[in-house]
């Protein structure tokens, strides 16, 4: 089947995520849809899925037109989105799970167990699948989980199957062992749409590339013709090179110097070191292992092999109350799971930290604990009423400053901060960049982990780009730029 | 109080700080931030729900007395009444509130109490069973031993739970009624032949009248409420209980412990029960293995939610299950003064308890 969409216009409200989009797949073609985060894929994809609705433009498949209302309309007319976010049943053998929503049934409502079992060892043996169909799933490992949710989608006879970064959580036989499945896929004649950000394996598997920046189509055709590099270029565009803020420091003493810390399976033989005074930051896409490694450097990562070495000393670090008495700080990424209290005022969720050293006979020394917010609340220019307010009550620029006063108020001698301006409007965002050169300046060893290549450029005087789990380069000065960052984010 | 003049001076530099409000603004946010409050804190309208019941129960006592005298002196008769029988459930419900904040439960807590009734009987009996009697300790010291050997108990099934749930990481549900189960069962197994009787002198711990009147576990009550009420507000340890309850992922985030917390809880829990061991074992000078402190987690968890803590944690305050302790006591006894049958006082319980939930409910949505 061949599916081709054309002229689509999608807005929500005032912005406009995809202006006239050309797109369209054939059966027995693996085709690339790329683009950084924004660009328009997801809604490109969900749009196809049923999901969300058109506001221009035309779907078509073989050639006639039709529209999709929902998701299950778009499944039925042979399209299946596989979400990143696997749709199984954990506690179900396979076989089931084959048929979740569709059972087979017998004369009095009864589920007709032998009739599925033989339509999915069937199915298993044209596709030379080799998964045991009265396994349970849980006990698949990841991509074998993926093999069953994509036969799922050819139970139902889908001939366009498109997957959302299937191998962002594999590892590398893993990805091989899917990969086989979509060589299969091809020679039945079905179509694929790959999403992904690793271009290396775009090269090895797809036949067509799409590139998407902003809501428009700027590149596409056979990916033979192209190369990674010219792919990078195209998803990140070219003038954006923005000037950098951070200055050459002279650098002091180091901080933190990790040796060969390795946690299988989100990052390996990683070996760097942070000094007093400077910002380093760590970048890479989904699935790189950057946030697990730093989250293992604060005491929230369970067992690791290799060697943490704090100020010159070597420390195993097992919990996080120990990692902040060693003076590390900590601000995780998604704000809302990870560091807002949403019951706490603001001023109990700016002082979480340092409680327990405001206290005079055990108890909180509430004077000194308002006195110390104030003057982070100050020097960060954090907008509120009253610090007895709800912290739900504040923006999610000022949230994140009472996050980040908590930790100013610890002084850490290292502080961590992974995606620190997630769902932070411009002028906020810039504003946190002023902290974090203050910071340095103060003689604070720094890491921002981000996945945005402008902001690492911004901030930071040097880089590391993992790819994987691996710490592919250091980037610094010229070659950190973002076409560079994005080749080798992508593990090129 | 000049600590809370203070207070007053930082919060007010706070708002001159934020750009120049008017007298008018301040007025309206004022009255807007109360009208916020009333939603955000439960504390207000359970309040608001016992005055009207302490309304409804005076009249329905009446006022067919010859004098005022006469009525205060019965109406407060009353009233010593209600907080005295609800003294150790109240302080049981005390404990209860800290493990409900922090995001679990304690159903064992009716069988810690026969647990630990049955480690200081066994202390102190007058009998030859008695195991300091025999070791010929007697009177206050034999007393102070029993006292601390039930709080001990109590904070070793606390401790047990605790570590389970943190440690173990079993949902608190289950781990408790495990515990609950076990408790009761290993208790009066072991206690099937032994005494039960305390000595006369150690019923003076609760039964001292003061003024003619049994109030001493009123008083302890009120004092551990007040105690607990500055604990949970004014101490690292009670905050980092509504953190855990509230996140426990950013808790942990910002360096709590939060599996020492956690433990610390249901030990408090295990303690108080002791301390309600006490009062009640000193109120009959005996115990029934069998059936004291059967139904204390219930009254104690219903007493928690119509005070307006919230079951899944975070949110919650130890005065909320005080008042809502006297909610249901004040109610069941209204029932009682307007003769309504025993057996229809548990439904109005039960009522009373989902309609707050209800309430609260409605606040969130508004």
């Amino acid at each position: 089947m061949n599916v081709s969409m054309k002229g689509i216009v999608k807005s929500f409200g005032a912005n406009d995520v995809l202006r006239k989009v050309d797109f369209s797949v054939k059966g027995g073609e693996i085709c690339a849809l790329l683009g950084e985060n924004g660009a328009g894929k997801s809604t490109l994809m969900n749009i196809l899925g049923g999901v969300l609705q058109l506001d221009q433009g035309q779907i078509e498949l073989d050639g006639k037109a039709v529209a999709f209302h929902s998701p299950a309309q778009s499944l039925k007319a042979g399209i299946a989105f596989i979400h990143q976010e696997l749709n199984l049943i954990n506690d179900l053998p396979v076989y089931e799970n084959m048929f979740i929503g569709r059972e087979i049934k017998k004369f009095g409502g009864l589920i007709d167990h032998k009739e599925e079992l033989r339509q999915t060892r069937e199915l298993f043996a044209k596709l030379d699948i080799d998964i045991n169909p009265l396994a349970q799933v849980e006990s698949l490992d990841a991509s074998y989980k993926q093999i069953v949710e994509i036969s799922r989608a050819l139970m139902f006879n889908a001939s366009i199957i498109i997957m959302d970064e299937p191998t962002t959580s594999l590892t590398d036989p893993e990805i091989e062992r899917v990969f086989d499945m979509l060589r299969t896929l091809k020679t039945q004649n079905v179509g694929v749409i790959f999403i992904s950000h690793k271009l290396r394996e775009v090269m090895e598997i797809c036949d067509t590339h799409v590139v998407l920046r902003d809501g428009v189509l700027v590149a596409s055709g056979p990916v033979k013709d192209t190369t990674i590099a010219q792919i990078a270029r195209n998803m990140v565009g070219h003038d954006v090179r923005t000037e950098a803020l951070a200055q050459t420091a002279q650098l002091d003493k180091e901080i933190l110097r990790l040796e060969n810390l390795t946690q299988e399976p989100h990052y390996r033989n990683v070996s760097l070191s942070v000094h007093a005074g400077e910002v380093l930051g760590v970048t890479g896409l989904l699935g790189d292992g950057r946030s697990e490694l730093f989250r293992t450097v604060f005491g929230d990562g369970g067992k690791y092999q290799g060697r943490i070495i704090l100020d010159g000393k070597p420390v195993h670090i097992k919990s996080t109350r120990q990692a902040l008495a060693l003076g590390i700080g900590y601000l995780p990424r998604n704000r809302k799971e990870n560091a807002i209290i949403k019951d706490m005022n603001i001023l109990d969720n700016g002082s979480i930290v340092t409680l327990k050293k405001n206290t005079r006979f055990g108890l909180i020394n509430r004077k000194k604990q308002l006195q110390d917010f104030e003057r982070q609340r100050k020097e960060l220019q954090i907008k509120m009423e009253s610090p007895t307010d709800m912290i739900s009550s504040l923006s999610g620029g000022n949230q994140q400053k009472v996050v980040l006063a908590k930790w100013l108020a610890a002084e850490p001698k290292l502080l961590i901060l992974d995606n620190p301006t997630q769902g932070v409007d411009v002028g906020a965002k810039e504003e946190i960049y002023d902290i974090i050169l203050r910071l340095a300046r103060q003689g604070v060893a720094v890491v921002v982990l981000s996945n945005e290549a402008q902001e690492i450029i911004r901030v930071c005087r040097r880089a590391l780009v993992m790819y994987h789990g691996d710490v592919r380069a250091e980037v610094s000065g010229e070659t950190m730029n973002e076409a560079n960052m994005m080749r080798l984010a992508t593990g090129g | 109080m000049a600590f809370k003049d203070k207070l007053g001076n930082i919060s007010l530099k706070f708002k001159k700080n934020s750009a120049a409000p008017t007298l008018a603004a301040n007025d309206a946010s004022l009255l807007k931030r109360f009208a916020r409050k009333w939603q955000e804190n439960p504390l207000y309208s359970t309040t608001l729900v016992l005055v009207i019941m302490i309304i409804v129960q005076t009249i329905a006592l009446g006022f067919d007395y010859p004098s005022f005298g006469a009525w205060f002196s019965s109406w407060g008769k009353n009233w010593i009444n209600i907080l005295r029988n609800n003294a150790s459930v109240g302080i049981v419900a005390l404990g209860m509130t800290f493990v409900i904040i922090s995001g679990g439960i304690d159903l064992a807590v009716g069988s810690t109490l026969v647990a630990v009734g049955a480690v200081m009987i066994t202390m102190i009996n007058s009998n030859t069973t008695g195991v300091l009697t025999s070791a010929g300790i007697t009177g206050v010291p034999a007393f102070i031993i029993g006292i601390a050997a039930a709080l001990l108990m109590g904070s070793l099934i606390g401790s047990v739970n605790g570590f389970l749930v943190a440690r173990g990481r079993i949902p608190a549900f289950i781990v408790t009624l495990g515990t609950m189960k076990i408790c009761r069962s290993v208790t009066q197994n072991f206690m099937q032949t032994a005494g039960a009787r305390v000595p006369r002198e150690f019923r003076a711990i609760t039964n001292t009248t003061i003024g003619g009147e049994i109030i001493l576990p009123i008083i302890y009550w009120l004092v551990i409420a007040a105690l607990l009420m500055l604990i949970a507000k004014k101490t690292p340890f009670g905050r980092h209980v509504y953190a855990i309850g509230s996140n426990e992922r950013a808790a942990r985030l910002s360096g709590i412990n939060v599996e020492r917390v956690k433990t610390l809880v249901y030990v408090l829990s295990g303690m108080l029960v002791a301390v309600a061991t006490v009062i009640n074992v000193g109120r009959i000078g005996s115990m029934d293995y069998a059936s004291a402190g059967s139904g204390y987690e219930m009254d104690a968890i219903a007493a928690v939610v119509v005070g307006g803590t919230s079951m899944s944690g975070g949110k919650g305050a130890i005065l909320g299950t005080v008042l809502g302790m006297l909610i249901i006591a004040v109610m069941d006894n209204l029932l009682n003064l307007v003769h309504v049958t025993p057996f229809l006082r548990e439904a109005f319980k039960g009522f009373i308890v989902i309609a707050a939930v209800l309430l609260q409910k409605k606040e969130k949505a508004a």
